[in-house]
């Protein structure tokens, strides 16, 4: 088997730069090279070098966010690529996340969605003003471990409450974990509506998807 | 080494163009009606030949109006505090603010919290903390005094451990008046650099001359300024005149009695050696009306220093500063204190000022204020930068690219490559979530604590082993000499 680290090296480099364009056109050239090899030793070092580095404060939120970014395009070709070779990528764990409905505040959650990107997961983010049948449905049609719930509005938060009832009329709600976060939330709140954890920021979300995936 | 610069350096003064011109009127004024005394027959003479009249057997000295523009003409407008090493050089009246350590006799130790006398260990300790802050850009005093070892030979020990511990550039003002105390300075200060010939090319030293107010010239300053001007020691003269005691109560008062002194020594400085780099000083504390006692936290005491820098603006010369706090702990009003009197100076160009690590008005020091106060001279640097207007920084193509919502800029090229130069990302300061904070934080001051005990344990000497040796050896013959 030919040594393709060179080439790993140069993908994982992508995903530190930030650089899109790059990794694709890296990832187009690299057609014949194992696909869960790539994944896992060129877009998942990267990923790796990235959090290490937010986690000792050499690089912060924007890097965070542009290399997971780019973790996410890159997967997305090397998925196609790992399913028409026949194989399965063995993922951390998939979550969906969204604002609540009655919120547009999008920074917050879109930051837990990068470090959880960062820390291997896959995210379906659902963007702002969710409604509870968008959770319901997108968990169904993902198959998701999680769904994360953020909201910044004090006077909306009990719309979380709401999206669980939902889960639980769907006969969903056994089959995923929930996490929920937000200025306003507090570990009360979350144990009062029934929600699996709270993240009090983004560090701790991830965490806290550890011990309530597993892995 | 890199100062702060930004468009904002030199923007604000205490005093406008019209009000220089006034007080430069007054200050000629007493110089040629009221001058000077002069303690000292030397300086008396230098004074006599370049035109000033001497009176009185030679103890009043009139300056003219024409004798202090001649000896404005012969002042370098900037000149470099070289650090022994290159990129530890300081240039003052380049458009750069720097700042630099303050000293006191008393300091908190850092390992148990005590606070004591200090000792020679301190001055090491102080030189090495110096040494390792990235916006520390030189040196006072690192203690004021070393109470363990003896008063006659106290000046030579603690320049002799700054000379050993730190290669960034130092200030000198007379200590002990002990009979050998200038010659040895000189020549501890010539080792360090390498012979005499290599501190008169490169000199590291900032050595001050000072105004007996009011209105004196002073025996001992004019032996420094002699010694200091032989050696290639450049100068700063200034007036420690106390506001509302040795000085008027009034600013503008205390401008004109300050800048007549302060001229005074300019022009014996430039009789005795034309062209020998000078600089103006802010240090001028009011007197606190409920005790007496000088202080230096207050509103006045860093706007009477804009104005001086506004004063060394007319004059062609370059201005530095003492900035400090009445406070005398490393607490909220140290803070407030110190961010006000520094942030005052720098936008007012002052190129130097002596304040990290100081408090309760050169009585006290302590290496985590050092730490904190290296923070807060980040956070001046990122304020005088200013905004800055670029094609690239207006951003408009990418405004119109991102926006309306859900549009973010969180994920664009453009932040990543233009947040860390916009934006300051403090190393202590808190910016936790409330209830992250809450559940659990560490204090800033044991943050500043902890890092001062760091940089303790694993910053070293950066000067070279045979120099140590040289001034260790050096020191040996001055206790052999002097202490019985």
């Amino acid at each position: 088997m030919a040594d393709h680290s060179d080439y790993f090296d140069k993908v994982a480099q992508t995903v530190v730069e930030c650089d899109k364009d790059a990794c694709l056109r890296l990832l187009a050239e690299g057609i014949d090279i194992d696909p869960l090899e790539t994944l896992e030793k060129g877009l998942g070092k990267g990923i790796k070098a990235i959090g290490d580095d937010f986690g000792t404060g050499k690089v912060f939120l924007p890097e965070l966010i542009g290399a997971a970014d780019v973790m996410k395009a890159g997967v997305a070709v090397l998925d196609g690529r790992i399913k028409a070779s026949g194989n399965v990528r063995k993922s951390q764990g998939k979550i969906v996340i969204g604002t609540v409905k009655g919120d547009i505040h999008d920074i917050g959650k879109s930051v837990v969605a990068s470090m959880l990107q960062a820390s291997g997961y896959d995210v379906v983010d659902l963007g702002i003003d969710v409604e509870d049948a968008a959770f319901v449905k997108a968990v169904e049609e993902h198959e998701a471990d999680c769904v994360g719930m953020s909201s910044l509005l004090t006077l909306n938060i009990d719309y979380m409450g709401v999206v669980i009832q939902k889960l639980k009329d769907a006969s969903t709600r056994s089959q995923v974990k929930v996490i929920v976060g937000g200025a306003p939330v507090t570990q009360e709140f979350a144990d009062e509506i029934g929600a699996d954890a709270f993240g009090y920021d983004a560090s701790d979300a991830v965490k806290k998807m550890k011990t309530l995936l597993g892995k | 080494m890199k100062g702060f610069a930004g468009k904002r350096v030199g923007s604000c003064f205490a005093i406008t163009d019209e009000e220089s011109r006034q007080i430069h009127a007054a200050v000629v004024r007493v110089l040629e009606q009221g001058g000077m005394r002069c303690d000292d027959q030397r300086a008396a003479k230098l004074y006599a030949k370049v035109g000033c009249t001497v009176e009185d057997d030679g103890r009043l000295v009139k300056i003219p109006e024409q004798v202090v523009m001649e000896a404005f003409k012969t002042c370098p407008s900037d000149f470099t505090v070289h650090g022994r090493d290159p990129k530890n050089d300081v240039a003052i009246g380049k458009g750069e603010v720097h700042f630099a350590t303050m000293t006191g006799r008393y300091l908190r130790d850092i390992r148990t919290g005590e606070r004591r006398k200090a000792t020679r260990q301190d001055a090491i300790d102080g030189a090495r903390m110096a040494d390792a802050l990235e916006n520390v850009h030189g040196l006072y005093k690192s203690v004021m005094w070393i109470y363990d070892e003896p008063k006659i030979i106290n000046s030579q020990i603690l320049v002799g451990e700054m000379m050993k511990n730190t290669t960034k550039g130092m200030t000198w003002v007379y200590n002990t008046g002990a009979p050998n105390e200038i010659p040895d300075l000189i020549k501890i200060w010539q080792i360090a650099a390498g012979g005499a010939d290599a501190l008169k090319k490169k000199p590291h030293v900032l050595g001050h001359v000072i105004v007996n107010p009011p209105r004196v010239v002073d025996v001992n300053y004019t032996d420094w300024m002699i010694e200091f001007a032989d050696a290639g020691i450049p100068i700063t003269v200034y007036s420690a005149t106390m506001a509302g005691a040795t000085g008027p109560a009034t600013l503008a008062g205390m401008m004109v009695q300050v800048i007549a002194e302060t001229v005074a020594l300019v022009v014996l400085t430039q009789a005795y050696k034309p062209g020998h780099p000078l600089c103006f000083c802010s240090f001028n504390p009011s007197m606190d009306m409920r005790t007496g006692l000088w202080s230096f936290g207050n509103p006045e005491y860093s706007t009477l220093g804009t104005g001086i820098a506004k004063m060394a603006q007319f004059y062609g010369v370059p201005c530095v500063a003492f900035g400090n706090t009445d406070s005398c702990d490393t607490d909220q009003q140290a803070a407030y204190e110190k961010a006000m009197v520094l942030f005052n100076y720098a936008l007012a160009g002052i190129s130097l000022t002596w304040t990290l690590g100081g408090t309760a008005g050169f009585n006290f020091v302590a290496w985590d204020q050092m730490v904190l106060d290296n923070e807060v001279a980040d956070f001046i640097g990122h304020y005088l930068k200013g905004i800055r207007v670029d094609p690239e920084r207006l951003s408009e193509e990418l405004i119109m690219k991102v926006g309306p919502l859900p549009g973010s800029y969180m994920n664009e090229a453009h932040t990543r490559k233009w947040y860390r130069e916009e934006f300051l990302i403090p190393e202590l300061s808190n910016r936790e979530f409330f209830e992250t904070w809450e559940r659990g934080h560490t204090d800033l001051q044991e943050k500043a604590t902890k890092k001062a005990i760091e940089i303790l344990d694993t910053h070293g000497s950066p000067v070279a082993p045979e120099i140590q040796k040289e001034i260790d050896d050096y020191l040996a013959f001055v206790r052999k000499r002097d202490v019985a």
